[in-house]
């Protein structure tokens, strides 16, 4: 599929030729929907596409043994040597860290909260989006592979318990949400701006955790939510001020960008930590962890500023201006048209943004938080474990890489939803 | 040519003319889009524009709903001058209707929210009351059926059509067209010019910059030249077309017809 796509009309020259070139771009959509004439047999298939000619079956060959090695290495490795029982044990670490165990039902209740939301979000949508079998069968995968993970590393029957309904809940929810459809569509919308506010009153509220206590898993997620829900709103501020026709506000925007981005962020969560209290007077003491999670929202909201500033660039001048003749104020038309259409185009790189952003929350083990990837290095230096960081490092990767695949998945479905690169 | 005395009683009640232009110039950088345009337009008038491309005419409809901001000079619209007052401009543009060639339509909202929004958001009309007009208007530019498709499902014809309807969904008293079918196939011109010269025939006071001459003298109270920034030339059709008084004219019309 072609990635800009028309965008209905286009502004200027040969407009009877833009009406050709729409005509030729749905061709060859048309063109790719169809599938080629099928090959008779699998044989054939193979012959076809494998080893057509002498190069392409030495690369074959040569591929395809590689492919095979490693994946023998890996599987191997999986379930022959690897010894899975520093994962088993350190589970508890990983996911939430040095939280206090007696308060783990906050967190458990909080994933609920989220997992019943995704099921009925879910279940409202996949009304008009359903699934292909391709798509199920990667889920059935994933399903598996977490049912399994669960079975052998649950330490408690509660544990177990509450893992295990996990799935149910999800089918629970999706079941609700296909009842009952677009109906709930706007509390659904207003659950979810709830829902991380609800999170932080059934963490911190009647007597709960403090944010210096947040760790594994959990941290991860919470860090990265707050980075995403935050810097957003930030970074589209930034994108409008750096088109801003006040010159102090452009200057401001782009400064801003310029500052933030041109520092890692390791180095702004350290500076966050240390420096800023050489700046406030001493009896003002901001935690540590909220001055980093500013600091990862003014580095994100860089970045998003950016990626909004091209998605503005996009829309065709004869968009602002049918909007201005038709007597729109600047704020609705805006607010209507442009960034519409502007965040629309934006969503791959978007969402590639928020991905890095959600693996770089484990750089907060430069200010001393245990992470997933920090709780799964050490628990690979304890004695009794020592020098089994192959597997807890695969774990943590596989738990980083699922929420990482979800997002791009939900990303793909906002896609198809919305229209990008068709209309 | 100019008529010096353009703006000579705007202010006063039951004056019939609809826009108002003294002497109105416009650059970009060093270009001189307009070098002092004088025009009066009454209602329910139709004006057809036509001139070679680059000669000021798009820039100067433009200015009367500021799209582009006139450097010197004074705009009437309905009595009510042009200035750079934000309200001012805002009311201005409700009262304007404005099709362009290259339809504009919204690409992210069908052709119900595309006709709708404006009443809806600038009018604040109910959302009922908006869609009636919004059925009422693609009945009358004869694409009912297309109301909840988006712009690119359809054709370069129906989408100004749409255009058209969305321009008129803010109940304007004028309306602008800037070379309405430059941008058709052949075979969908006619369908838009069939809706804008029944528009003419209800009594709308339209500006048409459009080179189809068959149109313009079907259709237009008066037809201008413009050229260089100027306007060179206006008469009726007739007049305008089988006896042009300007040489500058009678080389124009050798040139397209």
């Amino acid at each position: 599929m072609s990635g800009a796509g028309p965008k209905g009309p286009r502004l200027g020259l040969g407009l009877s030729e833009d009406v050709d070139l729409l005509r030729f771009e749905q061709q060859a959509r048309e063109a790719e929907a169809a599938p080629g004439p099928a090959p008779a047999t699998p044989g054939e298939w193979i012959r076809q596409n494998l080893f057509s000619g002498p190069v392409n079956a030495l690369l074959t060959l040569a591929s395809g043994t590689f492919v095979l090695f490693v994946a023998y290495q890996i599987l191997s490795f999986v379930f022959v040597s690897a010894q899975w029982e520093v994962v088993q044990v350190g589970m508890r670490g990983y996911m939430i860290g040095g939280f206090p165990v007696d308060e783990a039902w906050r967190v458990w209740a909080s994933a609920y909260l989220v997992i019943v939301l995704a099921g009925l979000s879910y279940g409202v949508s996949a009304r008009r989006l359903r699934p292909s079998a391709g798509q199920a069968a990667v889920g059935a995968v994933i399903v598996a592979v977490a049912g399994a993970i669960v079975f052998f590393t649950a330490q408690t029957a509660l544990v177990r318990a509450l893992t295990a309904g996990v799935a149910p809940a999800v089918f629970a929810g999706a079941l609700v949400g296909r009842l009952l459809g677009r109906k709930i569509l706007k509390p659904l919308v207003v659950a979810w701006v709830l829902v991380f506010p609800a999170i932080m009153i059934v963490v911190r509220g009647f007597d709960g955790v403090p944010p210096s206590e947040w760790e594994g898993f959990f941290f991860n997620i919470i860090a990265a939510t707050v980075g995403i829900v935050a810097s957003f709103p930030l970074g589209l501020l930034l994108a409008l001020g750096r088109r801003s026709e006040l010159p102090a506000v452009r200057v401001a925007s782009v400064g801003f960008i310029e500052l933030f981005r041109g520092v890692p962020l390791v180095a702004w969560l350290i500076f966050s930590k240390f420096v800023v209290d050489l700046v406030l007077p001493p009896q003002m003491v901001i935690p540590d962890i909220v001055k980093a999670f500013v600091a990862m929202t003014f580095f994100s909201a860089a970045y998003v500023g950016e990626i909004v500033r091209g998605g503005l660039q996009g829309v065709p001048a004869g968009q602002y201006e049918a909007a201005r003749a038709l007597g729109l104020s600047t704020t609705r038309m805006m607010a209507l048209i442009v960034l519409p259409q502007a965040l629309r185009s934006t969503i791959p790189a978007m969402i590639s943004h928020f991905i890095s952003l959600f693996k770089d929350t484990s750089l907060f083990v430069a200010i001393e938080v245990t992470d997933l990837l920090a709780a799964a290095r050490r628990s690979a230096s304890s004695l009794q474990y020592f020098g089994r960081d192959m597997e807890t490092l695969l774990f943590a990767g596989l738990i980083f890489w699922a929420v990482a695949f979800s997002m791009s998945r939900w990303s793909q479905r906002l896609e198809v939803r919305l229209g990008v690169g068709r209309r | 040519m100019a008529d010096r005395s353009a703006t000579a009683g705007i202010e006063k009640a039951g004056d019939d003319r609809m826009i108002v232009a003294d002497d109105v110039v416009k650059s970009f950088g060093h270009f001189q889009a307009l070098k002092g345009v004088s025009m009066a337009l009454n209602k329910a008038e139709t004006v057809v524009i036509v001139g070679p491309s680059g000669s000021g005419k798009s820039t100067f409809i433009r200015t009367i709903n500021r799209l582009e901001r006139h450097d010197a000079g004074r705009i009437f619209v309905d009595g009510i001058e042009l200035t750079d007052d934000i309200r001012n401009i805002a009311q201005i543009r409700s009262e304007i209707g404005m099709v362009f060639q290259s339809f504009n339509l919204f690409p992210h909202l069908t052709v119900l929210q595309n006709i709708g929004l404006a009443p809806r958001n600038v009018r604040r009309w109910p959302k009922k009351k908006a869609e009636e007009k919004v059925m009422q208007l693609l009945e009358r530019v004869g694409i009912p059926e297309q109301a909840h498709k988006y712009p690119a499902e359809l054709s370069g014809g129906q989408q100004q059509r749409v255009a058209i309807a969305r321009a008129l969904a803010m109940e304007p008293k004028i309306m602008l067209f800037d070379e309405p079918t430059s941008a058709l196939d052949p075979e969908m011109i006619k369908e838009v010019l069939d809706v804008i010269e029944e528009l003419a025939e209800s009594g709308m006071t339209m500006i048409v910059v459009s080179h189809e001459i068959g149109f313009a003298r079907h259709v237009a109270d008066r037809v201008m030249l413009f050229d260089d920034g100027l306007l060179i030339e206006e008469a009726p059709p007739n007049r305008f077309f089988d006896d042009p008084q300007h040489e500058r004219t009678k080389r124009f019309l050798s040139q397209i017809l």
